[in-house]
């Protein structure tokens, strides 16, 4: 023990440490009925390490190239030990950790707690929420089967109806004119080196926020939180929070096990596309809403329209902490409120609409 | 001498009977044909006569630079109709019947003109149509036959590779269906008119149309196109060997050779059929009810042993591919990849079809040489299904004991949370 406390001590004095630990012993965490939503920060935090440690076991055998990729995958699962786990764990992983970011957005949305002084923290976690859209979408290709390729070709064709710089930024993501290898090393790029680093930076601030500006404490519930004794942070709440990612651990362990993720057959550049091609299921409300609009609307092309709507929608739910004025003073609009009740109902309507196949 | 001058006159006759249009009424190849006939024709209220204009834009050989008087004769550069359409110019309005194939021949049948337009074409059709049973009866004055225009169409004529072609392979069957579908017609030629119902329950139908398979048989596979002529007893074998090579090549070393030929029984269509093909069954085996080889064997005797002995292999391969389909199947659906049992199953169905060829020796060794590939193959799928079927054990093993360690650590994490915030 002796050694430790010199080694803190030495610390201490070069980094001026103890303010630290003194913010974190003294940091509480607000009692109310919708503490609860507290948890799921931490819980897309637990996922987002998960698919670090795994994704880096994964670069040990992944090839990314078209010719090779498929294989490697296929060795992983089948010839290196554990290999199944890990890759099952890190698909999993990946969709449990888009899940949680939703219901962590959503659960501050609906609790208001986007409003002035958070503005940046809401700012930070909706391009997080993208990039992990980005994670998902670069993934989904790596293993070179046929379903990615042809979701990657659905998906990277939409860019094109950008105007003006929708044909550069077609060959910008795919390498080229169509989806080939070069898309698949590019895609490898974003995935394991451009977005992570995005994403440290970025997820660093969003942490460092929180914890400069402590748990919001929804709009009337104030009263509720006096009554009722604040959590420490450490280590009580840490502990809970724990509990959780015990939880987040069983079921990665149950559907990996139960459920592996599925390789497919390998890509075919030259066969036609399989029916019933679908994105992830993130990308589900976008993708069947798309296909629901009618080819041409006032002379504009659906499917340019459909994305500018969303485009749109994505800007006013970003700018929620300016657009929603109340929220500055601590009152966010009942307007607002309703607003994010309709987004959520419509993500999981269409969602599980999609998944009913009432699209088909 | 005298038999020089006779073969010369004979040639003369041929080329005169069989001459290629004039180089007036053609255009350069490959050039479509501009004439006086459409544009007039085309403008006419008579549907009759509007028609062939019409048809001409698409036709094969109005697009190669035929004009209208290849065929019919006359000026096809003249505005005047009486012209244009002058008998002493060799304008013929409408052929009879009989003309026709020696009309189409004229072209048809001359490799040097048909050369200037597709290379390698072939120049027998006429030759083969004489032989045919069309021919043949056409040559007797029996004008209800085919003749070319029955089954190309007169004007509009399609390339056979067209798929809007009247003789394209999934066309041809309703376009001899025209005349053979009709049992009344048919009836005169003593046929049943049946035919083409029963080619449309076959397997080389459903071929064609369920998996637009264009080399599936249709009636000219097996009857010929021009020459058309119903396969007689000796030939049906050469006729399904065409394309069932093996079987063919297995039925030859088996002991139905002869004795098929001895009872003048047609070979394949004995036990298969003709126009109503259906998918072979293994338990069509056998000299029980439905079963083919009772018609010529009786329990007891070596056919019908061989049969049984047959008919049992096939069995047990059969039930040992399905048992080890569903048990590779059962593993791959939780999620294990079987791509090494995969390719056994593959090299087991392989063998399977093997023995279902082998059948066709009448020889019991023959095919169980192959059931046994088959049982063999089988063996190790099912070997390589019960290790992913351990492997998925061990996983779930090792879930259940790392979901006791969770809940452990879980139970601990509650109870100190509950101490300290006591």
């Amino acid at each position: 023990m002796r050694i430790l406390d010199r080694l803190w001590q030495a610390l201490d004095e070069r980094l001026d440490l103890a303010p630290l630990v003194e913010f974190a012993t003294h940091k509480e965490v607000p009692q109310h009925r919708h503490s609860w939503a507290y948890y799921f920060g931490g819980l897309t935090l637990f996922f987002f390490f998960v698919q670090v440690a795994t994704g880096i076991l994964l670069l040990l055998y992944y090839r990314p190239t078209a010719e090779a990729a498929f294989e490697s995958v296929q060795f992983i699962v089948t010839r290196v030990p554990f290999g199944w786990l890990i890759r099952s764990i890190h698909s999993w992983s990946a969709n449990l950790m888009i899940l949680a970011a939703f219901a962590h957005m959503f659960s501050v949305y609906l609790l208001g707690s986007y409003g002035k002084p958070r503005e940046l923290t809401w700012w930070s976690g909706f391009l997080l929420l993208l990039l992990a859209m980005g994670f998902g979408f670069s993934g989904y290709l790596l293993p070179w089967n046929e379903l990615s390729f042809f979701a990657t070709r659905v998906g990277t064709d939409m860019v094109s109806k950008v105007p003006l710089v929708g044909g550069w930024l077609l060959k910008f993501l795919r390498g080229g004119e169509e989806v080939t290898g070069a898309t698949l090393t590019r895609f490898f790029g974003f995935h394991v080196a451009v977005l992570p680093m995005i994403v440290t930076s970025l997820l660093g601030a969003h942490l460092a926020l929180i914890q400069r500006q402590g748990m919001h404490i929804p709009e009337g519930l104030e009263e509720e939180a006096k009554t009722h004794r604040p959590l420490r942070f450490l280590p009580n709440f840490v502990m809970r929070e724990g509990v959780v990612w015990l939880v987040g651990l069983a079921a990665l362990a149950g559907l990996a096990a139960f459920f592996p993720w599925e390789l497919g057959s390998k890509a075919d550049l030259f066969a036609s596309a399989p029916a019933g091609i679908k994105p992830e299921w993130y990308f589900l409300f976008m993708f069947e809403a798309l296909k629901l609009l009618p080819a041409h609307v006032l002379g504009i092309e659906g499917e340019l329209l459909g994305l500018g709507a969303f485009s749109l929608a994505g800007l006013v739910w970003f700018l929620v902490p300016v657009l929603d004025r109340g929220s500055q003073a601590g009152h966010r609009s009942r307007a607002f409120l309703v607003l994010g009740w309709l987004a959520l109902a419509y993500i999981v309507s269409f969602t599980l609409a999609s998944f009913a196949g009432v699209f088909k | 001498m005298r038999n020089h001058l006779l073969t010369a006159a004979a040639v003369l006759a041929v080329n005169v009977a069989l001459a290629a249009p004039p180089t007036a009424v053609l255009r350069a190849p490959g050039k479509h044909a501009e004439d006086t006939c459409t544009s007039c024709h085309l403008a006419l209220d008579d549907a009759r006569l509007r028609t062939p204009a019409q048809l001409a834009n698409s036709d094969i050989h109005h697009t190669q630079g035929v004009t209208c008087a290849g065929c019919h004769g006359g000026d096809p550069n003249s505005e005047d109709a009486a012209a244009a359409m002058n008998p002493a110019k060799g304008f013929v309005g409408k052929f009879s019947r009989q003309a026709i194939p020696e009309k189409c021949g004229s072209c048809h049948s001359d490799p040097t003109f048909m050369l200037r337009y597709v290379p390698n074409i072939p120049t027998d059709q006429l030759a083969q149509y004489r032989t045919s049973k069309h021919g043949l009866a056409l040559a007797r004055g029996d004008t209800n036959v085919a003749v070319c225009s029955s089954c190309h169409g007169a004007h509009g004529v399609l390339q056979i590779t067209d798929a809007r072609s009247p003789v394209y392979p999934t066309r041809i069957v309703e376009t001899c269906g025209v005349c053979h579908a009709d049992a009344t017609l048919m009836a005169r030629y003593g046929i049943k008119g049946n035919e083409v119902a029963d080619y449309k329950q076959s397997v080389h139908y459903a071929a064609l149309v369920k998996k637009n398979d264009l080399s599936a048989p249709t009636c000219k596979s097996c009857h010929g196109s021009h020459g058309a002529t119903p396969p007689g007893i000796t030939s049906v074998s050469n006729v399904c060997g065409t394309c069932h090579v093996t079987q063919r090549e297995r039925f030859d070393l088996s002991p139905h050779k002869d004795a098929f030929a001895a009872l003048q029984q047609a070979a394949c269509e004995g036990c298969h059929g003709n126009h109503a093909i259906a998918h072979p069954q293994d338990d069509r085996i056998g000299v029980g009810e439905k079963q083919v080889c009772g018609s010529c064997h009786s329990a007891g005797d070596v056919g019908a042993t061989a049969a049984v002995a047959i008919s049992g292999a096939l069995a047990k391969a059969t039930a040992a591919v399905t048992g080890a389909e569903r048990r590779v199947e059962r593993v791959k659906r939780a999620g294990m990849l079987m791509d090494d049992a995969e390719v056994k199953l593959e090299d087991a169905h392989q063998s399977l079809v093997v023995a279902q060829v082998e059948i066709h020796t009448v020889n019991p060794t023959r095919v169980e040489d192959q059931t046994k590939a088959v049982l063999i193959n089988t063996g190790v799928a099912e070997k390589l299904a019960a290790a992913a079927e351990a492997e998925i054990r061990y996983r779930r093993t090792g879930l259940f004991i790392s979901l006791v360690v969770i809940a452990a650590a879980m139970v601990a994490l509650i109870l100190k949370v509950r101490a300290i915030e006591r």
